[in-house]
């Protein structure tokens, strides 16, 4: 029968089912974003002139910095918060691990807006924090915690801490329980077998993940948007600004493809280091 | 492991962090239910009247459907082609190139706002297309990653000798896949699905520039909401978009348990 | 520096599942005992427990006079080779080996000259510096010995370290780590489901079943004089059949079965109780076709061919029995014929399964 060999030639079928989901990545996300990217070189001042022009502008190159920053800083508080409750989760007994577990995707469900918006009611000068510093006798006035960059990587941790605790949970799970033992057997304290076992063991995945909340904070928008405003304008709320409110396409332009260019190296760095040095590959 | 149990200060951090997750979607509900104009925790007096209100104004109205109708067209054309993709990245592994796999979770390695962007730029703009359907290759191409990624897993672990032993019995090859392998990956099929709708009910950033006269999504909404209102409105609304998440776990839930979760 | 250890009526439980039932094992300095059973036994319990992975809810384990029992693993010293090598994936040949000593405050100088000595002895010193991934499961076993012999322990266990690797290779290792560990004379516990494995190396054998000891000796008596039933069973006796002695004669009894007599000899069989056991092999029973044969009627089924002799499934009175006939005469199914015991080949087991 025809048709079943055909099934059989394997690779042609393949294709096939594959086609329209290229299709539809290639056509309909790789081409516009090229599109775009190809855009800001095509400007008639001259090919980089977006960019000299962007990173002459002081507001601008702050901007940057800012982002960078921001997601430095958010990066790291969620990794060490993120290992260390990830750690627990891992050791915690069967029924209660499955239960912390769903506990961390809850959020991670409830979207971005709800997330910073909890946080709007927080830190505003009437919020529930200013409200019990004040009943405590801590400060004599609210404090502005709005729209001051502090808010925007709380804002942040807050949005990626779950995100870091389950792809940790998921990175320990996967260091085989027996060379844990053996460390033991041979010596190892609980410390030492953490230190110069589990740690390094660990690594690779903790890399995976600080790129996943580097880039995710990057390029966030909502957040900053709602806790930082105006005040602590990021990249992406600066695109908004560029496209939506100035009409200004090439710069528009000219920053998302910086977010872009930056995003995908990193994250190419990033496969490439935790490919090299990813030891679980028995 | 006699020496498995964590250091007790390592389980405080931890039970701190969970309150740090935990509290402040609390105290979104509780300022949702206030009785009063502006927005307040905890709760003075409770009532539903923030919930009623968001009916009452039409934007909600509105772009709470666009958010529903975005949703479940988008997670179903994802299923449709992600599906036979996922399919054909496990079954002819070998055949097929290992960057296409890196092709289908492209979108999540973008920036969405970049995406949405781009979007606009060659779809709305530079082609005319309507902003409705700009928005639904939006959210396809957004959720098309969890789709592809929780079917493969879900495949990772299909004994592909069943569907060689149907076809060896008789079976056509196509119906062999409706009958043989979609039942057997059924718990990722609704997972994906899952993932995917509540993923594009609660994105913002590609939606971002996707709006236009009469076209909005409910996120995007109540961002706007925010900027000019600060009532508790917003709070009821946040309520209801993770009260429409949980009901949607909770309907597959129901039919599947959450076996899904052990991927 | 080699030491014994005492298990002491020890008992594990796994939430409300007895798994080990009042257990008592003592090794002799220097000895290799093998703990040899089916999956779910205890023999792994056993072993987690010495090495402190499990607490027993009573008894004690002590290591030459020190009480192991409450001590966290990595204070008890004791040499651990596992079942999927558990190298560090993270950490070349060398320093796998050289890990114990680090822990134990060695300088490095001295721990890498240790740890190279060790690979010489275990024929791997080439690959000191190779990662673990890109060995073979023989080599891996092997690194896996030498880190654990390294560190000198006075005691060392071993977790199925075999059943990993082939067939040949199995034998091959077997052989390696009985010399090395007669060379270094370090007490050895010893897991496995392999009995020739267990049987060929072994100074003792313990026999296991369901968390309780079987039977707990040589190999060489748990293969001639199994203590009861189960030992018999495992170790290859197939045919147990019941008799009742029927006439003393001084040292010859005589006992009868259904449709057959026999005389046995006490000073081969030790006393011989009114009510027993007969258990044989296969090759212990004869297949005769002599109607006048002294021996069980049977009736024969299914013809297996072993190389060495043909295997006959038989229905007797006496049961199912399997007997082991020669190869010039291969017979067919329905053929009856007689099933006559080798009583050397023999052993005399109590009616409740119990020598």
């Amino acid at each position: 029968m025809t048709s079943r060999r055909f099934w059989r030639r394997s690779g042609a079928t393949g294709w096939a089912l594959t086609a329209p989901a290229t299709l539809a990545v290639i056509g309909l996300l790789i081409v516009p974003i090229g599109a775009v990217i190809a855009g800001t070189f095509m400007d008639p001042r001259g090919v980089f002139a977006p960019y000299i022009s962007y990173f002459n502008s002081g507001f601008r190159t702050t901007v940057l910095f800012r982002t960078l920053q921001i997601s430095a800083l958010t990066t790291i508080i969620s990794l060490i918060f993120g290992f260390m409750t990830a750690y627990v989760v891992s050791r915690a007994p069967g029924r209660l691990k499955s239960l912390l577990i769903v506990a961390a995707v809850f959020p991670l469900l409830t979207g971005v807006v709800v997330r910073a918006f909890a946080w709007l009611i927080i830190l505003g000068r009437n919020g529930i924090l200013n409200q019990t510093l004040l009943a405590l006798g801590i400060v004599n006035e609210p404090l502005e915690m709005l729209y001051t960059q502090g808010a925007v990587i709380v804002g942040m941790v807050y949005l990626f801490v779950p995100l870091m605790v389950l792809s940790l949970v998921g990175v320990l799970e996967n260091i085989p329980k027996d060379v844990l033992q053996a460390s033991s057997s041979l010596g190892a304290s609980p410390m030492a077998t953490f230190w110069q076992v589990l740690l390094p063991l660990a690594v690779p995945g903790l890399i995976v993940g600080a790129v996943l909340v580097f880039t995710g904070s990057f390029t966030a928008y909502a957040t900053p948007q709602l806790l930082g405003g105006e005040r602590q304008t990021v990249l992406a709320t600066l695109l908004q600004q560029r496209a939506m409110v100035s009409f200004d396409w090439v710069g528009a332009s000219t920053i998302a493809t910086i977010m872009t260019v930056i995003t995908i190296s990193i994250v190419l760095a990033m496969s490439h280091i935790a490919r090299r040095i990813n030891p679980i590959a028995t | 492991m006699m020496s498995d149990r964590p250091h007790p200060i390592l389980v405080v951090i931890a039970a701190l962090v969970y309150l740090f997750l935990m509290v402040p979607l609390v105290i979104v509900v509780g300022a949702a239910l206030s009785d009063t104009t502006y927005l307040t925790f905890p709760p003075q007096g409770l009532s539903l009247r923030w919930f009623e209100n968001i009916f009452a104004i039409s934007a909600f109205r509105r772009t709470i459907v666009t958010s529903l109708q975005i949703a479940f067209l988008g997670t179903l054309f994802a299923l449709l082609i992600g599906i036979p993709a996922a399919y054909a990245l496990n079954r002819f592994r070998v055949e097929l190139p290992k960057w296409l796999g890196t092709l289908f979770v492209l979108p999540i390695l973008v920036p969405e706002i970049v995406f949405g962007f781009a979007l606009l730029k060659s779809l709305t703009v530079g082609a005319g297309v309507p902003i409705f359907l700009a928005l639904l290759v939006g959210h396809t191409l957004l959720v098309l990653p969890y789709v592809v990624r929780v079917i493969s897993a879900s495949l990772a672990s299909f004994d592909f000798s069943i569907e060689e032993a149907a076809i060896s019995l008789g079976s056509a090859p196509v119906k062999t896949f409706f009958t043989i392998v979609l039942p057997n990956v059924r718990a990722g099929v609704i997972a994906a699905f899952i993932l995917a709708f509540i993923t594009s009910l609660n994105d913002v950033s590609v939606s971002l520039f996707l709006t236009g006269p009469g076209i909005s999504t409910l996120p995007i909404q109540i961002l706007a909401h925010v900027e000019q209102f600060f009532d508790p409105t917003v709070a009821s609304v946040s309520v209801l978009l993770m009260f429409l998440t949980v009901a949607v776990m909770a309907i597959v839930e129901r039919t599947l348990g959450l076996t899904f979760l052990a991927k | 520096m080699t030491q014994p250890l005492h298990i002491d009526a020890v008992s594990a439980h796994y939430g409300t599942t007895k798994v080990l039932e009042d257990l008592s094992l003592s090794v002799q300095a220097g000895e290799l005992v093998s703990l040899l059973g089916a999956s779910g036994c205890g023999k792994t319990t056993t072993l987690r427990l010495i090495a402190g992975f499990l607490s027993p809810t009573s008894g004690s384990i002590t290591l030459g006079g020190r009480d192991l029992t409450r001590l966290p693993t990595h204070k008890r010293d004791i040499g651990l080779v596992f079942q999927n090598y558990a190298l560090f994936p993270h950490l070349s040949v060398l320093d796998n080996v050289a890990f114990g000593l680090k822990q134990r405050g060695i300088a490095p100088a001295e721990r890498r000259k240790r740890a190279m000595a060790m690979l010489e002895r275990v024929g791997l010193a080439a690959l000191a510096d190779r990662a673990p991934g890109a060995l073979s499961g023989g080599q891996k076993q092997r690194v896996a010995l030498a880190r654990a012999l390294v560190i000198e322990p006075p005691l060392l266990m071993f977790d199925e370290p075999l059943s990993n690797l082939d067939a040949k290779l199995r034998v091959d290792m077997r052989v390696e780590i009985r010399q090395l560990q007669r060379a270094n004379g370090t007490t050895s516990v010893y897991v496995t489901h392999d009995q020739e494995e267990a049987f060929s190396i072994s100074d003792r054998v313990a026999i296991m079943n369901a968390g309780r000891l079987m039977q707990f000796d040589r190999p060489e008596v748990l293969y001639r004089r199994p203590a009861n039933t189960f030992v018999a069973r495992f170790v290859g006796f197939e045919n147990i059949i019941p008799f009742k002695a029927v006439a003393r004669d001084g040292d010859v009894v005589t006992a009868e079965t259904a449709g057959m007599r026999l005389r046995l000899s006490q000073s081969l069989f030790g006393a011989i109780p009114d009510t027993f056991l007969l258990a044989t092999r296969p090759d212990g029973l004869t297949v005769s076709i002599e109607a006048a044969a002294e021996g069980l009627p049977a009736r024969l089924g299914l013809r297996t061919y072993l190389g060495r002799a043909y295997q006959y499934q038989c229905e007797t009175a006496a049961g199912h029995l399997i007997a082991n006939g020669i190869l010039t005469t291969p017979l067919e199914a329905g053929t009856s014929v007689k099933l006559v015991p080798v009583p050397e080949q023999c052993t005399i087991l109590a009616p409740d399964g119990d020598e």
